[in-house]
């Protein structure tokens, strides 16, 4: 199976959960080699999709929220980027907008955008209804889920459908049978497997 | 260099113990290459053509034109020049250095593959790198080889011989089998592949390369085997014949292994010499096929020096090749010719006249020798081949005034691009060049006839690298003074970037700081001393020093490319670190503090480092180049340089920035005046002398050159040398010793003497900058000294006995404490996400854990009130929050702070484990069993 790796970055307001969802998504795989760091802001975890291992670069860019000028840095190279707000306050899907903006105009063009409405355990006091939300993404034509970093509700789910999104390697199964014929170069982050 | 020195030398040194090994081994690969045949080629000629047949002998041909003449296309011998076996391994990387492969999936791959074929992967089991290859048998399909990695070397567990990198390790196996079965088969689409273009081709496939046609059909097409059968015997040798004995069959102990530098280029060369046309041997042919090897070793371009240590035989003309019928004890094949006939030969033929070597193997054979094969090689004995010990004399005299060798030298030079490791033995030379100066700092001064041989790149690393350890330098110098005389001559040759660089980086020469050891340097000592040999061996190996040195370069190597791509936009790590730079250059006011901004700058170098270990942008990745346990330091060295160097002035600039605007800068200063005026006794100071103006501006000046690094790893070092120079002032001043209790008062006064209000920022600079992983030594210490002294002046006031640190300054170093100690044991998710992992202990249902949410500050009142939450607890007031340790129960106090506790039983030295208990008051003892099933340690 190839491995892939794909660069995705989380975006988003202050404490909307960006890190709690990559820690969710992370934790259960982790990897030995690695000693986390304090803020946790670069972490990998590989997860099967069809016929591919999708080996996920995961640039949480929480330190960075007050450098919002940092942040075309690590969604410039990403393949996907996860938008963060949180369910509980409107403010973060009014930030959530300006990022989607944002990437529209300098992010990279197949960028995949998910959109994931996060702290839907406190559906009690939610100020975002999920249908604006949901519109709003289908609008842009983005991934859309409603996630619970602390209940793992939606998250893997989330990375799924960022996998499912990413477009297969173009007739990898061809490639390799072509055996001489081989000059095409294969997108730069599939190099290696590990 | 003089010839007559170099056969001198060669005299004395024969009968060197050194050389039995070498003797040895070369017996033991010639054995191996005897069925390797040699290209056709006419004696004459080949001295003349010295550059064609030398290029043409360095490269694998493609075996299925092996030994038939006239196959190549023109063009092809240039590109050949670049198709060794090293570089075949290293373009191919992506096909066989499969890191994070599984058992299964190695099996998976191999089980098709003809026996000898392999793949080199991280053994999940064994935590270790692995060889796994096709065995010959179909019970045993695979079989893992486990590749043991020390400091700076990977070698095959069971094997004497160590390797700079995966590659050369790989590389010789595919030549020699050392510990395996046999010898390691590459690809017949990578061995036979023509040009770089195929390689790519194969490597572009990646895993996919094993079930591709390109493999598949290669792999037919070779066990059709009958046109070309010669090749394959020579890719791939019978397992059933073991020709060779392993190492450990040699002289050398396991325990003691021998360690081996080899040059690949020269492995390279007699595998890759097709031809099945015979040769007559030459009538000036003595030794059998030892000789060649010499010359191939002459060739290995800056390694010269060296090589004539080893040539302890008459070179003669070129012995013929033998084909593998012949006798095993034939001599091995014949190396190519030298590419600068005049030159070389002349240097040749003055060889000729050397003695035969006195042989004392017990084992006697013919002097086939290794060397050639080894090229820059340095090999150590083990002590069991009991080599005598007298090394009286020096191996060579590098004569400054043999100036009729400098055509001769610029052919090396010339040669060196070829050569395979020519950066790595420059480094190597200019490694030890730097070390040898700073040990040997007259040397630098009769620098004149220095500067001939600075331009050959003629340093012999025998001569010039007495040793990187002190206790070493000291027997070598002793031992082998002319090296040691005629090392000056080197020390000034810079090779312009490595060394120098280093130094000059940092903004200043280290001379003058080296009387005092650094933390770091002695970190870096203690590594070359995995190689651990007992000390009455350390005389004989006399090059073990070199091999040490030599090995040094692969972390330089490492770290130029890592910085070289941190350059270069076109890759994403080059665009983070360039636009984290030029943001940082940019837009440092959107920083709070000083504080900050170091964090940030922190945990963006940590970011880096984790991105490159974890992405694929390091090719080949470091994980082949590194042993495992030196990647993180070389990384961080690679980092500074990378971020920290050019950000240097920003950063300075800024925390001034903030130190003015805070009102602090003006604090200190007014702090520090009156500080200054104080006699040592108002400081604290108690009893000891403290150091005088003139020692105090020798300390100054050691705190100026402190603040010219940017690596805050040197300028630790230098911050220890300054404290040991005071703890070494204050002995001598009173002749007792002093422990650090006396230290700080002493420190404090004396940097309030040098009145330098800069050192504030600098102490942040390191404290907030070093990879917390770096502070658990002696530096660790000293900075923490200097934070309390610093702080005590900033916080002096007339009226206070100055010798408490403040609350604040407490609590900083408690923080900082924890950071560089949470590291130590891989931390969990909880200990950096704030939570806190708490047993429920109830009489009915023993223990049940929960893990909470608990903020840095939460008081153990609000644990509790979370707990009974939690655990739907109807009576809180009769329950608490107890700490079990093993052998202790105590209840908290209500006002205590459980993550505070925790932290603090994280960062003891040695952690015990310890866990939260919520349970009634009055309650049954816990047993530590029972909360270990239910709980983990927090």
């Amino acid at each position: 199976m190839a491995i892939r790796e794909l660069k995705v970055c989380l975006l988003g307001d202050t404490g909307v959960g960006k890190s709690s969802i990559v820690c969710r998504f992370v934790q259960d795989h982790f990897d030995h080699n690695i000693s986390p760091t304090i803020g946790a802001s670069f972490l990998t975890k590989t997860v099967p999709s069809g016929n591919e291992l999708h080996k996920f670069l995961i640039w949480d860019t929480a330190g960075q929220e007050r450098f919002h000028s940092l942040a075309p840095m690590y969604y410039r190279g990403s393949a996907a980027a996860v938008i963060v707000y949180d369910i509980t306050k409107l403010d973060s899907f009014q930030t959530l907008k300006k990022w989607v903006k944002e990437l529209k105009e300098h992010g990279p063009e197949d960028i995949v955008v998910a959109i994931a409405g996060n702290k839907n355990d406190l559906g009690d006091i939610r100020e975002v209804p999920t249908k604006e939300a949901k519109e709003f993404a289908e609008s842009i034509a983005a991934i859309f889920m409603e996630t619970s970093a602390r209940n793992a509700v939606n998250i893997e789910e989330l990375f799924q459908k960022i996998s499912r999104q990413i477009p297969p390697l173009e007739n990898t199964d061809a490639d390799s049978h072509d055996s001489f014929k081989l000059t095409r170069q294969p997108p730069p982050a599939t190099k290696r497997c590990c | 260099m003089s010839v007559e020195m170099m056969m001198q030398s060669c005299l004395m040194d024969r009968s060197s113990s050194f050389f039995k090994l070498i003797d040895t081994f070369s017996t033991e690969i010639s054995e191996l290459k005897q069925e390797m045949v040699q290209p056709a080629r006419e004696p004459e000629t080949e001295i003349l053509q010295g550059l064609e047949g030398e290029v043409s002998g360095l490269f694998l041909q493609s075996s299925a034109c092996a030994g038939v003449p006239g196959v190549r296309d023109s063009g092809y011998d240039s590109l050949r020049r670049r198709m060794s076996m090293l570089d075949r391994l290293m373009q191919t990387h992506s096909v066989w250095l499969l890191l994070s492969l599984s058992d299964d999936e190695a099996r998976h791959i191999l089980q098709p593959q003809p026996a000898g074929s392999f793949v080199v992967r991280r053994c999940y089991k064994l935590q270790k790198k692995v060889i796994s290859l096709r065995m010959d048998s179909d019970t045993l399909i695979v079989r893992d080889f486990p590749v043991k990695e020390s400091q700076y070397t990977f070698s095959l567990e069971g094997s004497g011989i160590s390797f700079a990198d995966l590659f050369r390790l790989v590389a010789f196996c595919c030549i020699s089998r050392d510990v395996l079965p046999f010898t390691l088969k590459l690809p017949e689409a990578i061995a036979s592949a023509k040009t770089p273009t195929d390689l790519e081709e194969v490597a572009k496939l990646g895993k996919g390369f094993w079930d591709s046609e390109l493999c598949n059909k290669n792999k037919s097409s070779v066990s059709g085997e009958t046109a070309c059968d010669g090749s394959k015997q020579r890719l791939k040798r019978s397992p059933a014949v073991p020709f060779t004995r392993t190492p450990s069959e040699l002289e050398c102990s396991q325990s003691n292994g021998a360690l081996c530098f080899i040059n690949p280029l020269f492995l390279q060369t007699h595998q890759s010499n097709p031809s099945p046309k015979k040769q007559e041997p030459s009538p000036g042919d003595e030794g059998g096929g030892s000789q060649h090897h010499h010359r191939a070793l002459h060739r290995t371009g800056q390694q010269q020096g060296d090589s004539s240590v080893f040539c302890r035989k008459t070179p003669s003309k070129p012995h013929i090749s033998v084909s593998r019928s012949e006798s095993e004890r034939s001599p091995p094949p014949r190396p190519p010719p030298p590419r600068f006939g005049s030159s070389r030969s002349a240097v040749l033929r003055k060889q000729k006249t050397m003695p035969e070597t006195v042989c004392w193997i017990k084992t006697p054979q013919e002097k086939t020798s290794l060397l050639g094969r080894l090229g820059s090689s340095f090999i150590s004995l083990s002590p069991s081949s009991s080599p005598p010990k007298k090394f009286s004399k020096p191996i060579l005299v590098p004569s400054a005034r043999n100036k009729n060798s400098s055509g001769l030298l610029d052919a090396d030079g010339i040669r060196c691009h070829m050569a395979l490791d020519d950066q790595t033995i420059e480094d190597a030379v200019s490694w030890s060049l730097a070390k040898l100066s700073s040990r040997n700092p007259t040397a630098m001064e009769n620098g004149s006839p220095a500067h001939e041989h600075c331009s050959t790149g003629r340093e012999r690393l025998s001569d010039i690298s007495i040793s990187t350890s002190s206790s070493d330098s000291l027997d070598f110098s002793h031992s082998f003074p002319l090296p040691m005389e005629a090392s000056p001559s080197k020390t000034d040759r810079p090779t312009g970037d490595s060394s120098q660089e280093e130094e000059e980086d940092d903004g200043i020469n280290l001379e003058s700081d080296q009387e005092v050891p650094s933390p770091f340097k002695s970190k870096k000592q203690n590594s070359a001393g995995t190689f651990v040999l007992p000390r009455a061996l350390r005389g004989q190996l006399r090059k073990m020093s070199d091999v040490l040195n030599s090995l040094m370069t692969p972390e330089r190597r490492a770290i130029r490319k890592i910085v070289e791509q941190s350059r270069d936009k076109g890759t994403y790590f080059g665009c983070l670190v360039q636009d984290y730079v030029s943001f940082l250059q940019e837009n440092r006011g959107c920083h709070t503090s000083g504080l900050e901004l170091l964090q940030t700058l922190r945990q963006f170098m940590t970011q880096m480092k984790s991105y490159l270990l974890q992405s694929s942008e390091l090719d080949p990745p470091i994980e082949s180049l590194i042993p495992e346990d030196q990647i993180d330091q070389v990384m961080e060295k690679a980092m500074h340089k990378c971020v920290l160097k050019p950000l240097k002035p920003v950063i300075e600039a800024a925390l001034r920035d903030f130190q003015l605007s805070s009102g602090t800068m003006q604090q200190l200063k007014e702090n520090l005046l009156l500080a200054k005026a104080k006699q040592p006794q108002e400081m604290g100071v108690d009893g000891a002398r403290p150091p005088d103006p003139v020692a105090i501006e020798k300390i100054r000046h050691k705190f100026n050159n402190m603040c010219k690094m940017y690596s805050p790893e040197k300028k630790v070092s230098l911050l220890l040398s300054v404290c040991k120079l005071i703890y070494t002032i204050m002995e001598n001043n009173s002749g007792r010793m002093y422990g650090a209790d006396d230290f700080l008062p002493m420190l404090t006064y004396v940097m309030a003497q040098c009145d330098m209000p800069e050192l504030d920022t600098e102490i942040q600079y390191m404290m907030e900058l070093l990879d917390p992983s770096l502070l658990h030594g002696e530096g660790g210490y000293y900075l923490t000294s200097a934070y309390g002294a610093m702080s005590l002046i900033k916080n002096f006031q007339e009226d206070q006995a100055a010798r408490e640190l403040s609350s604040e300054t407490r609590n900083t170093l408690h923080q900082w404490h924890r950071r560089r100690t949470t590291q130590r044991t891989t931390p969990s998710v909880d200990d950096f996400q704030n939570y806190l992992r708490v047993a429920l202990q109830d009489a009915s249902s023993g223990c049940t854990a929960k893990t909470l949410q608990v903020q840095p500050y939460a008081t153990t009142e609000d644990v509790c009130q979370i707990c009974a939450d939690k655990f739907k607890i109807s009576d809180p007031e009769n329950y608490a929050l107890f700490l079990l340790t093993e052998e202790t129960t105590q209840q908290l106090t209500l006002d205590t702070h459980p993550q505070k506790i925790k932290a603090e039983l994280h960062s003891r030295p040695q952690p015990q484990i310890f866990y939260f208990v919520y349970r009634q008051i009055q309650n049954f003892p816990v047993l530590s069993e029972q909360l270990d099933d239910n709980t983990s340690a927090n």
